[in-house]
């Protein structure tokens, strides 16, 4: 009997490490392949509280409990307006599986133009605004497009400089691995 | 033959140079907001790490004289051998220059520049032994210049900046062209007027500052230029050392295009002393002898330098990522010449720049994470 017992843990803890071994290789793949930077240390992400385009007031402590995409953008970058539409297609395809995106627009006086690109992209995600660039500073964005992943439990856990095709397989794979 | 090597040479260096380079450009990085019109001098720094390459064609047009703010007619000053007027007289001047520039960004604060050009002059003179075109061709002087941000109020979309230039100009134009095509045969083979050499024949220091500010979807700042004319060359002579300040606003109306109006004023010295040519061989003076009288006002090197003030239309298109053109009109609105001088009528210029992210780029290898928050 002890021995049958000690072949069953055996076999489980076997399944058990192969399954979470295999789930961090997933993980670091969907990453790589998305060439994302990992923390070496998980620390929490700056919070912050920004307006939308319409006056309302948005905080990063509202998405806790969600994987979030969060991206820096202006209205003056050519990339970041690339990415823009698949970023709206990402968040059409895993809002409903606790991914939340973000997109924080650094322009400093831009609130009319903001608002046209939310009406041409159809953007449905927050979009919020840092003209004072207060956030921007927090999270020191020196390059644009840059986008962090912040995971369900409100730290950091990924940094991406310059634009990616977030409606891709690769994309959607990481964020599934996120959310787990 | 050797425009056409000079042109070929740079196009194939450029070519090379972008083999060695990597086009990634998903990001904007450090001189967003730093735009300039592309005809102004440092104009169009490259981001850190990259290089970029600017070709111009200039078309300047001269038409008629001047003494200070006076015009002056062709037949006021000759051709006539009488006493006070001249043997020959200038009607107009077309000057066609290609200008080629490259730049590399060393540091977010420091570039590196080299400008050069090859310009071919026709003046259309009147002359007592009849009308001719006085044609002249060359190399000009190379700038070899150093630009350093001194303030930015914010490196990645600075609202203000204060850069230095320094540099020198080196005297690669020549300075001893000879005419070829007089009426007369013994005029040919004599050195051309001052305005004709392509070059200044001295080692040339320059000085700059310039403020640039940003408040999109304008784009406006000052240009302070000198170049300063120090030792005289083989001739023994100098040319007049130079102020230029330019005024600019640019507007993007478009997120592929920007209209710009510019002030671009100048002040210049004329010539320290005629040519040894002249004092030796008679040169430039009536008869070949150099105790007469100046064949005409150009020979004279007090007939140069003044005061002038340009206005200049221009647009920039950037059609495609890592591709500008620009096409400028300038026209004069006031000009106070030391004269007789040709006046300055109208300049074309079209320019041609190309960035070239290297390997070692950020738009290539992207930002680093913020040690900061961990990563």
């Amino acid at each position: 009997m002890k021995r049958i017992l000690f072949y069953f843990w055996l076999f489980a803890s076997t399944t058990l490490l192969f399954l979470i071994v295999n789930s961090a290789l997933a993980h670091e793949e969907s990453f790589k392949a998305m060439g994302v930077v990992p923390p070496r240390n998980e620390m929490p992400a700056p919070d912050f509280t920004l307006q939308t385009s319409n006056g309302n007031s948005v905080s990063l402590s509202n998405f806790k409990g969600k994987a979030v995409l969060l991206n820096f953008w202006a209205t003056w970058c050519v990339p970041c307006k690339k990415e823009l539409p698949s970023m709206q297609k990402l968040y059409d395809a895993v809002k409903h599986d606790g991914v939340e995106v973000v997109a924080i627009s650094i322009d400093r006086d831009k609130k009319d133009r903001i608002h046209q690109y939310i009406k041409n992209y159809n953007l449905t995600f927050p979009v919020l605004l840092d003209p004072g660039q207060k956030v921007r500073k927090d999270y020191f964005i020196m390059g644009l497009p840059t986008s962090y992943l912040i995971g369900a439990d409100g730290k950091l856990k990924g940094f991406i400089s310059g634009a990616r095709e977030w409606n891709s397989a690769a994309s959607k794979k990481m964020f599934s691995t996120l959310v787990q | 033959m050797f425009l056409f090597r000079f042109i070929f040479s740079s196009i194939l260096f450029v070519l090379i140079i972008t083999t060695n380079a990597a086009a990634y450009i998903g990001l904007c990085c450090a001189h967003c907001g730093g735009n300039m019109p592309l005809n102004i001098m440092g104009g169009g720094i490259p981001e850190t790490h990259e290089y970029r390459f600017k070709i111009s064609e200039m078309f300047m047009t001269m038409d008629g004289l001047r003494d200070g703010t006076d015009e002056k007619s062709t037949s006021d000053l000759g051709p006539s051998t009488a006493s006070g007027k001249f043997r020959g007289v200038p009607k107009s001047m077309d000057s066609y220059m290609t200008m080629l520039g490259g730049a590399y960004s060393f540091t977010d604060n420091f570039a590196g520049m080299i400008m050069g050009g090859y310009v071919r002059n026709t003046m259309e003179m009147t002359t007592t032994a009849g009308d001719y075109d006085m044609f002249s061709q060359g190399l000009t002087d190379t700038k070899l210049m150093g630009k350093y941000r001194l303030y930015h109020d914010d490196n990645l979309a600075p609202t203000k900046q204060l850069s230095a230039v320094a540099g020198v100009a080196v005297p690669t134009g020549k300075i001893t062209i000879k005419n070829t095509n007089h009426p007369t045969k013994t005029m040919r083979g004599k050195l051309l007027p001052f305005g004709m050499q392509p070059g200044s024949g001295t080692w040339d220091p320059i000085f700059g500052l310039t403020y640039q500010k940003a408040a999109d979807p304008f784009w406006m700042g000052a240009n302070f230029m000198t170049t300063q004319r120090w030792g005289t060359n083989d001739q023994d002579y100098k040319k007049g050392s130079e102020y230029t300040l330019d005024l600019y606003v640019m507007r993007q109306f478009n997120e592929k295009a920007l209209a710009s109006f510019q002030l671009n004023g100048k002040a210049w010295g004329d010539y320290s002393d005629q040519p040894k040519a002249g004092k030796e061989n008679g040169d430039c003076h009536a008869m070949l002898n150099p105790t007469r009288d100046w064949m005409t006002p150009l020979c004279d090197p007090t007939n140069y330098g003044g005061v002038n003030l340009h206005a200049t239309m221009g647009m920039q298109f950037q059609p495609v990522p890592l591709h500008v053109a620009e096409l400028n009109l300038s026209i004069p609105l006031y000009q106070n010449l030391k004269g007789p001088q040709m006046q300055s009528d109208y300049m074309l210029r079209l320019t041609y720049y190309l960035e070239v992210p290297t390997k070692k780029s950020r738009r290539y290898k992207g930002f680093s994470a913020p040690k900061q928050l961990g990563f």
